[in-house]
């Protein structure tokens, strides 16, 4: 069975509202992480749906318009994310009921709930129409399949803060077990309530809003204190390897390894036994050595614990060749997306094996592990054909998956 | 503001593709491009406009723009 294929990759971030924007950023090594209001976030800002679609080749253009139009803002930019990717992989002429659609997370309609609460709460009369539809995580599903005319299979994905990589995984088997020719991964924005950012809070999981917020968020550096949100949609396009030549386009990356387990554990508390099992699981069915593993996007939320379990990991899976593969974390530039972080990561992988460069460390001055090989505080050129994306979520939700480089003409 | 001009509001606001001078008297919302659901927003869209409730059972076999005027006029 062949490796599924990334034909397209898309996004809307703090960085950049599409992946070459992201991608500067990236390189450039800049952070999205903004304090307003006494709160540290990486937020998407004045972003507009319908500039982001304003450069969508028709029928695209007005099917995205007229689905995700009035539609929530989560549900508005994953649409943008998909559309774009959909373009870069070439506006796949696959049959519909050829085209699947797996969006990663869950409690993704709590802050569309948590405001329609506030404005009708005491006029529930004027509650909108939609809410129905709206207050449905699946109205993701609904809407891209709309705009896509999808028909295969889809469904939402919940992994916590390992969504992202979960959404990979089943679209990835989708394509491998011949289910559909093309699916659509989609990493959807969490928009924090009060209420949530509170219960973070509670549990000591966030950076505190002191200081100077470029520094607050800090992967594997001694000094670090906690994760910031980020706010993100990311899309994948996978395809099989027969659909993908038959249409004659551009292969950016494969997929050949993913792997997902549980710890048996309901709690924040990461082991670095669990990780290791998935990690190690992903290398092997990709079939790469310890010795062949160039790059790892790490989980690294900046997390006391969550960065210390994920290192101890990577020593277990790696042995003496920790020392080998680059490691960074992008949750350093974007904040931690949550439901969506893993397929951020993807993209950001993506980016990173197809131009031959190592985004920057941010904010590790003092490293807490002088054996792992960290990308630094300027990005890097380097030649990557094999990494790794990790992504734990709490109760005990571990997932690795592994990315190929296609470096196309040698 | 009348009740036809919330109404139309309401639909534009829907429907934003629609061209606003076909928003005329004896047209159906299914003619202006609405779905049910969109229908059903523009009544409460409107509702919230005017500032009256309508029972929402009372709009279930109205679909033409002129009944649902004349059933929220009959409220106002």
């Amino acid at each position: 069975m062949s490796a599924p294929a990334v034909v397209g990759t898309g996004i809307v971030c703090s960085l950049g509202a599409d992946v070459p924007a992201f991608t500067a950023a990236l390189r450039d090594g800049r952070s999205g992480i903004t304090r307003a209001d006494g709160v540290l976030c990486a937020p998407l800002g004045d972003w507009s749906f319908r500039a982001a679609v304003d450069d969508v080749p028709e029928p695209l253009r007005t099917r995205a318009l007229r689905a995700a139009g009035r539609s929530p803002r989560p549900v508005a930019a994953a649409v943008a994310a998909v559309v774009e990717a959909w373009v870069a992989a070439g506006l796949p002429d696959v049959p519909g009921d050829r085209v699947g659609v797996v969006v990663a997370g869950h409690n993704l309609t709590d802050r569309y709930a948590h405001d329609l609460h506030e404005s009708y709460a005491h006029r529930l009369d004027y509650l909108p129409a939609r809410f129905a539809l709206h207050a449905l995580d699946t109205d993701h599903v609904g809407t891209i399949s709309e705009v896509l005319s999808a028909t295969g299979e889809g469904y939402t994905v919940g992994g916590a803060s390992a969504s992202g990589n979960v959404a990979i995984v089943h679209g990835a088997r989708l394509v491998a077990a011949g289910v559909v020719d093309c699916c659509v991964v989609v990493g959807a924005l969490t928009e924090l309530t009060p209420l949530h950012r509170r219960g973070f809070t509670a549990l000591g999981a966030l950076a505190a809003p002191d200081g100077d917020p470029a520094g607050a968020c800090r992967p594997f550096d001694a000094d670090r204190r906690g994760f910031v949100p980020g706010e993100a949609a990311a899309a994948l396009v996978l395809e099989s390897a027969a659909s993908a030549a038959r249409r004659g386009v551009p292969v950016r990356a494969l997929v050949p390894g993913v792997a997902l387990g549980l710890d048996g554990n309901r709690l924040a508390d990461p082991s670095a036994a669990g990780e290791a099992r998935v990690m190690r699981a992903a290398l092997r069915a990709a079939g790469v050595e310890p010795g062949e593993l160039d790059y790892v996007n790490a989980h690294g939320t900046a997390s006391r614990l969550g960065d210390e379990t994920e290192l101890a990991a990577l020593h277990a899976v790696l042995g003496d060749a920790v020392a080998r593969p680059w490691v960074n974390s992008t949750k350093g530039l974007t904040g931690h997306c949550l439901a969506s972080a893993g397929v951020v990561e993807a993209v950001a992988t993506v980016a990173q094996l197809a131009g031959g460069f190592v985004h920057p460390s941010a904010n590790l001055a003092n490293p807490v592990d002088d054996r792992v090989r960290f990308a630094g505080a300027t990005a890097r050129p380097a030649r990557l054909d094999r990494a790794l994306s990790n992504g734990f979520g709490f109760g005990g939700i571990n997932s690795a998956v592994v990315f190929a480089a296609v470096h196309n003409g040698g | 503001m009348t009740v036809f001009e919330a109404v139309k509001e309401s639909l534009l606001e829907v429907v934003p593709e629609t061209d606003p001078a076909a928003v005329v008297p004896g047209r159906t919302l299914r003619e202006l491009g609405c779905t049910s659901i969109d229908r059903a927003e523009v009544v409460t869209l409107a509702m919230e406009r005017l500032g009256v409730v309508v029972p929402i059972s009372e709009f279930q076999d109205v679909n033409d723009l002129d009944a649902i005027v004349a059933l929220l006029a009959e409220h106002r």
